[in-house]
């Protein structure tokens, strides 16, 4: 039986599918989309896409189709060229499996929006952009992909476009994205003069490879996965709705950084500056995101400061040099952050829009479902044991303490999982437990299916994904087998460490004691205080350097100082100067005269 | 009077063009300064009157230190020949009587103000007439002359008459200052090529003259008045026009003929430098010649 070819044709198939409810209403008029078609689409590409992963996983298929090609120029060629791997056969199905839900639960969240079909549309075309970054085998069709997402991040966030802050988050999301392009652009361009080729296949690790490639990749996927440095923009995309920051901002665009960095990663094994490099900007990267999100109230915010800390985990990942580890994390981090912001936006719409969790309380009685599963969502974050969340993170905290790598690193992941623990305890306690702090007139009914079954599926999700993914992938590198037991619980006992401050302290909040002013509290409030500092310093000295450039410089002191005005100032005085010198007194002429033919003869004999 | 007067100038002229001997020469220069003084001082004005006195000093000097160098050259060499101008000493003498007959820096001090003072015809025949014979004997001793004074003399004649022409309103003392710079022009190729003197001369007394009786015609003597002469004879001002951007040397207009042949005579004696310098400061007069232009032409 062709397996490869049954493989191509159904992958090819399921991009097909999800590009008909956008090419056919633009082809007749009678032809309308609608939420529920976008669903169903969806759902279907999902289980169609089942079928290449089942293959994949059954005997190992991979494929690569070279469509048409752009020749460039004579000596370089650009072919689309899609590549059917372990990494995109994975990742096809959860990325499908994930949106469906997402689809699914915005038939309720957003059912109230006039432009609803145009908002399923969006969110349709950032999947196909999303998939075709996934799919690409080639630089170039990797960054169609790239600008794909970026733009319908920018135009999703905005949604709301009446409200200034959505359209700022906008806009800082695409400032920041785009200058992570540079540093993807910057590598695109030293591949195409040093290696003469875009194909992944071709990128091979040198024993000495330029470290500039590399930093070009690293920049990217800073920008892209919102490293420290580039990561504002992240907590500001909550302004977005949240079937938006579901699907964008947790699971699929901001791991597009990362799957870069794992599909160029033959590049990096060689060169331990670019991996040091990852290690260290992804445990800050964790760390800060999880101080952050310790004192955030509301709830999208903390949730996006959890995906930033994770991001930041899996570029620990990275620089551990083990790239499907860190894949593996993101296939278990999609199913249950996407998770924990369906259960969250449920939360808010049930609430009648509040998102600040000191106004949230006691909802365990009130929500059941929408609470177990924000529940299982937070023990899976955690890292439970057994659990999706528990097969990947604890591996790479096993990896990171048994390898000879940066202990600063190492300290700073341990401190930032602890973290993790207490911002989720917290989140937890204060939405699901004690007193409610709710308004009395709450219209909550969370009885709808639309709601419920995105919700429980992905919880289903949560719970099995990791052990089904480990249970039939090979990994390519062996894991580390033996170590002692202290070794072994690092994460769980610094994670329980974790959740017994948290609970501890927040019973502490029930003791009416006034507050005093903290700088650890502030700083973590503030956000590390990084966005007044950088926003301000940047902008202004690039707006101030222009305008000394252009103003100062250029139209003030070389054309009128310098330029033709000083000339002009210089013969008027020449000019007063001379005119001065001409007094009309016959004794002074008859003088210079003497004086002149004087020096004549004396100078020139 | 006035035919003695003319009589006498013409006379003058011819003396010291057709001279041989240094004494028939300072004959006719004397005689030129005697009879263009009553012209000088014709309206009575005291500014006439200064006007004439102090061209009276000036030229009296220079006569006489022409008097001196043609004698120290006589006791040197014992001739009086004014081609045979050999002693280093007079012909340094001679270079500045003859600047200061015509007006080159630094002997120009006395040029406006006479201009000024007198009528505008009168101006016309100092500007062109008087300064013929000058030329005249300084085209004689070319070959002796000392190039390095020339060249310093003319670069100022052109800067100076340039900077002094910016910052006048009267048009008789523009124009002075105008003559200045064209001496200086015609002063630094003199020992290069006489004959490119010459015809800077003869062009420059032709569109001096145009310029003069032009002005005599529309009766202006300052800038202001030049703005409104437009409705007098309207094709008059638009010659004037012409024919002062033909002063300041624009191609394709005549004036740029003797400029252009200069400074190809200048370059060709590896004097490059003098050459740009030269033309760069006969740029401030185009200044002035543009302005004289515009408030003829440009019509309110």
């Amino acid at each position: 039986m062709d397996l490869s070819l049954i493989l191509n044709t159904l992958m090819i198939t399921t991009l097909t599918i999800l590009i008909i409810p956008i090419a056919l209403p633009l082809l007749s008029d009678s032809l309308k989309n609608s939420p529920t078609i976008t669903t169903n689409t969806v759902k279907t590409a999902f289980f169609i896409s089942l079928v290449p992963m089942t293959i994949h996983i059954y005997s190992g298929t991979e494929n690569l189709i070279s469509l048409w090609e752009w020749k460039f120029i004579m000596t370089f060629k650009i072919p689309i060229s899609l590549k059917m791997d372990f990494y995109s056969l994975t990742f096809f199905p959860i990325a499908l499996f994930v949106s469906w839900s997402i689809l699914q639960f915005a038939t309720w969240y957003m059912a109230s929006d006039p432009y609803i079909t145009k908002f399923f549309t969006y969110l349709l075309l950032f999947l196909i952009a999303m998939l075709i970054l996934i799919v690409s085998n080639n630089l170039f069709i990797l960054f169609i992909g790239w600008e794909g997402v970026g733009i319908m991040s920018f135009l999703l966030i905005s949604w709301w476009h009446g409200r200034t802050e959505a359209n700022t988050a906008a806009l800082q999301a695409v400032l920041y994205n785009r200058i992570g392009d540079i540093g993807l652009i910057l590598c695109m361009a030293w591949l195409a003069c040093t290696t003469n080729t875009w194909e992944i296949q071709q990128l091979h690790s040198s024993s000495q490879m330029p470290t500039l490639p590399l930093l070009g990749l690293i920049l990217a996927a800073t920008g892209k996965s919102a490293q420290f440095g580039l990561h504002p923009w992240l907590p500001a995309a909550m302004e977005g709705p949240t079937p938006v920051s579901a699907l964008l901002h947790s699971s699929t665009m901001v791991v597009a950084g990362i799957f870069l960095l794992i599909r160029t990663h033959p590049m990096f094994t060689n060169n331990q500056t670019a991996l040091t490099l990852c290690l260290c900007l992804g445990a800050l990267s964790t760390l800060f995101a999880a101080t952050c999100a310790l004192t955030q109230n509301d709830i999208k915010k903390i949730i996006a400061f959890s995906t930033s800390s994770q991001l930041g985990l899996m570029m620990v990942t990275i620089g551990l040099n083990l790239p499907q580890l860190a894949f593996l994390h993101i296939s278990t981090h999609a199913f249950f952050k996407a998770m924990l912001f369906l259960c969250s936006g449920s939360i808010i719409h049930n609430l009648n829009g509040e998102q600040d969790i000191r106004k949230m309380g006691g909802l365990q009685k009130m929500m059941p479902t929408t609470t177990s599963c924000f529940t299982i969502g937070n023990l899976a974050l955690m890292g439970t044991p057994f659990l999706a969340g528990f097969y990947s993170k604890d591996q790479i905290i096993e990896s990171l303490n048994t390898s000879y790598l940066n202990t600063w690193a190492l300290l700073l992941t341990l401190l930032a999982t602890s973290f993790t623990a207490v911002y989720t305890i917290r989140m937890t306690v204060l939405v699901q437990t004690g007193f409610t702090r709710i308004p009395p007139l709450t219209p909550m009914n969370e009885n709808n299916p639309a709601v419920t079954s995105p919700i429980t599926r992905l919880a289903l999700g949560s719970i099995t994904a990791g052990l089904l993914i480990t249970s039939y992938i090979l990994p390519t590198k062996t894991p580390p087998m033996t170590m002692p037991v202290t070794i072994k619980i690092t994460a769980l006992v610094v994670t329980a460490l974790g959740i017994a401050m948290a609970l501890e302290m927040s019973k502490m909040t029930q003791t009416l004691i006034l507050t005093k002013q903290n700088s650890f509290y502030n700083f973590s409030l503030s956000l590390g205080y990084f966005n007044p500092t950088m926003h301000r310093i940047n902008t202004k000295t690039m707006l101030t350097g222009g305008q000394n450039i252009a103003s100062h410089l250029i139209d003030l002191s070389w054309y009128k100082l310098l330029g033709p005005e000083g000339l002009a100032n210089l013969q008027q005085t020449a000019a007063k100067t001379a005119t001065q010198a001409h007094p009309g007194l016959i004794k002074a002429y008859l003088g210079t005269f003497a004086l002149s033919t004087f020096i004549i003869l004396m100078s020139m004999y | 009077a006035k035919l003695i007067f003319t009589i006498s100038l013409l006379l003058g002229t011819t003396i010291t063009i057709s001279s041989n001997h240094w004494i028939m020469a300072w004959a006719g220069l004397e005689i030129n300064t005697l009879a263009i003084l009553p012209m000088i001082s014709k309206s009575h004005h005291p500014r006439a009157i200064e006007a004439a006195t102090k061209y009276f000093l000036t030229q009296a000097t220079a006569s006489a230190l022409v008097l001196f160098s043609s004698m120290t050259n006589a006791w040197y060499t014992g001739q009086w020949d004014i081609t045979q101008l050999t002693h280093p000493t007079s012909c340094l003498i001679l270079t500045s009587a003859i600047a200061m007959k015509l007006g080159l820096v630094p002997f120009h001090f006395w040029f406006p103000e006479v201009l000024q003072g007198s009528p505008l015809i009168t101006g016309l025949l100092l500007s062109t007439m008087m300064k013929f014979p000058p030329i005249t004997l300084l085209f004689m001793t070319s070959p002796s002359l000392n190039s390095t004074l020339l060249t310093w003399m003319a670069l100022l004649s052109a800067a100076l008459g340039g900077w002094m022409g910016l910052n006048q309103t009267q048009v008789r003392k523009i124009l002075a200052f105008s003559s200045i710079s064209h001496l200086g022009w015609m002063a630094i190729i003199i020992t290069y090529n006489p004959k490119l003197t010459l015809l800077n001369f003869y062009l420059y007394a032709l569109m001096t003259a145009t310029v003069f009786l032009t002005l005599n015609s529309i009766k202006a003597s300052k800038l202001s008045v030049l703005m409104t002469t437009w409705t007098k004879i309207p094709p008059l001002s638009a010659t004037l026009l012409l024919t002062l951007l033909s002063l300041a040397g624009l191609p394709p207009l005549t004036g740029f003929l003797p400029k252009w042949l200069i400074i190809q005579e200048l370059t060709k004696q590896n004097m490059a430098v003098a050459a740009t310098m030269i033309s760069l400061l006969s740029l401030l007069s185009l200044f002035f010649y543009l302005r004289l232009a515009y408030c003829a032409t440009i019509t309110l």
